[in-house]
């Protein structure tokens, strides 16, 4: 047996297409997840205590179930209570709905994470809880939330390969049919692993860069002490 | 007297879970006029000012900011809640500033104070920013209008907080301790900046633990404990002449301890 990559580029059609649609997913996910996660940490510091209930519930579950068993809920579960749709369709829904649980105590932590007299100032002076949200407490939640937003999107990017299993012909089921038709696994997986390590390159580097933009924008976070700041800085002090 | 009180509080209470912060408190303010609200602590001070703002929810009792009912309102014998609404359209009738000052850090000192006027008194830009700068070229931070909060100075910051506050255009303003969160050497200049907002006619209640600044700058001093204003009269009478028992052990602590050695540095 010998190890020949090249017969691959015979089936770079399908490797492309499953690329592209393995992004698109992504993206579809992370969107439509950013706003499921964003109600749901809204509902869960609502006054009433159903609300919080319901959304506590909600992440509860989605985060202590195996991504599969929610894909398998959404794809064969939900045709038995009349709604059936595409495996795309079902296996994006799955995704969003799993990756949204997570993002929803990001969002969360990071808004209880600011000091309280933030949101209380900005009502104080006259702004309906909508408006403090939007002027006061969004642009400082944004930067806390890139970091550990990309980690998730890197994890919920590669759990798309599960989609796989219900048919969607993302990039690991593309591979599976090349393998199918060349016996050649290792190759066909190596390629496939190199393509992944490049979509979370590309993920990783725009949230980089994201994080360097809303930075500027705001200079310096909140929680900057200038102590530490001096301490921690890496930039030459003047010599005594 | 008719002209319209800036402030008219009645009977306003507030109590958790079984424990009374504010018992009954009655307090009329006219216009111009600047109260000193004195007390040891906890007794109330803190919560009179976020019942006042409706940050608190009152649970009885009623209050007037110039001549508007503000929260709870009496038509006929009936009382009726304001809406979140008509709330948040009063609100900005009353400047409060924290005694953390709350200054929003990922804006400049400037748009602090434009971002309110535009977004809830829908000003035009132009007036908003126009109207910022005035404020803080007469706070003397002409010069600091496109900092960052967090590369100001205690007292600067402190200056932008008020001048957030006051481009609101409020029938009155309350201040919680200016004094307390900033250092000693801070407290002569921010006591400076009340006193100018004084002499312009500026209506204020100030909640302090500075009896010098209550004898000297305030018309009136009130003094709380356990929730009630037990005593108040004209600031001077107030200090040098107090009847209630629990005023008098007050003031000789406070002044014993101003008058005393210096503390031992924290």
């Amino acid at each position: 047996m010998r190890f020949d990559p090249w017969m691959l580029l015979d089936y770079w059609e399908l490797l492309l297409q499953g690329t592209w649609l393995t992004i698109r997913i992504t993206v579809m996910a992370l969107v439509l997840g950013y706003l499921l996660g964003i109600g749901v940490a809204l509902l869960g510091m609502a006054r009433s205590r159903t609300l919080r209930a319901i959304a506590g519930t909600y992440v509860e579950v989605l985060r202590n179930i195996p991504f599969i068993i929610i894909l398998f809920l959404v794809y064969y579960g939900l045709p038995f209570s009349g709604v059936r749709m595409p495996a795309l369709f079902a296996g994006t829904l799955a995704l969003s709905l799993f990756v949204s649980a997570y993002y929803s105590e990001i969002v969360r932590a990071a808004i209880l994470a600011l000091p309280r007299g933030q949101f209380e100032s900005a009502r104080a002076i006259g702004m309906s809880p909508a408006q403090a949200m939007w002027n006061v407490v969004a642009p400082q939640v944004l930067r806390t939330i890139i970091p550990p937003s990309t980690n998730m999107t890197l994890t919920m990017m590669k759990e798309s390969a599960v989609l796989s299993s219900i048919t969607v012909p993302e990039l690991t089921y593309q591979g599976l049919v090349i393998q199918g038709n060349t016996f050649a696994p290792f190759e066909v997986f190596a390629a496939i692993t190199l393509i992944y390590w490049m979509i979370a390159i590309v993920i990783a580097e725009t949230s980089r860069r994201l994080e360097a933009r809303v930075g500027l924008a705001q200079r310096q976070s909140v929680t900057r002490n200038p102590i530490a700041d001096r301490y921690l800085s890496l930039e030459r002090r003047p010599a005594r | 007297m008719t002209a319209t009180l800036a402030l008219k509080v009645e009977g306003l209470t507030k109590q958790f879970r079984g424990t009374t912060a504010l018992d009954s408190v009655y307090l009329e303010i006219q216009p111009g006029e600047i109260v000193a609200l004195i007390g040891p602590s906890g007794c109330g001070k803190s919560t009179f000012l976020r019942c006042l703002t409706w940050l608190e929810q009152p649970d009885d009792g009623f209050i007037e900011v110039a001549g508007q009912p503000f929260g709870r309102e009496r038509i006929g014998a009936v009382v009726r809640r304001q809406s979140g609404r008509e709330i948040d359209r009063i609100r900005p009738r009353i400047g409060l500033v924290f005694q953390q000052l709350n200054l929003w850090p990922h804006l400049t000192a400037l748009e602090n104070i434009v971002r309110p006027q535009i977004v809830v008194l829908k000003r035009p830009r132009e007036e908003a920013t126009r109207r910022a700068r005035d404020l803080l070229a007469r706070l003397g931070l002409a010069d600091r209008a496109e900092r960052y909060p967090h590369s100001l100075s205690g007292g600067q910051k402190q200056r932008v907080a008020i001048a957030r506050a006051l481009a609101m255009d409020p029938a009155l303003m309350l201040f919680d301790e200016p004094t307390s969160a900033l250092d000693p050497e801070l407290v002569g200049e921010v006591l400076a900046v009340l006193r100018q907002l004084a002499e312009a006619g500026t209506t204020m209640l100030v909640v302090t633990h500075e009896i010098g600044f209550a004898a000297n700058v305030a018309d009136r001093i009130a003094f709380m404990d356990h929730g009630r204003i037990v005593e108040e009269g004209p600031a001077r009478q107030l200090i040098d002449a107090p009847r209630d028992p629990r005023l008098k052990g007050f003031l000789d602590l406070v002044l014993s301890h101003r008058d005393g050695p210096a503390p031992p540095l924290a």
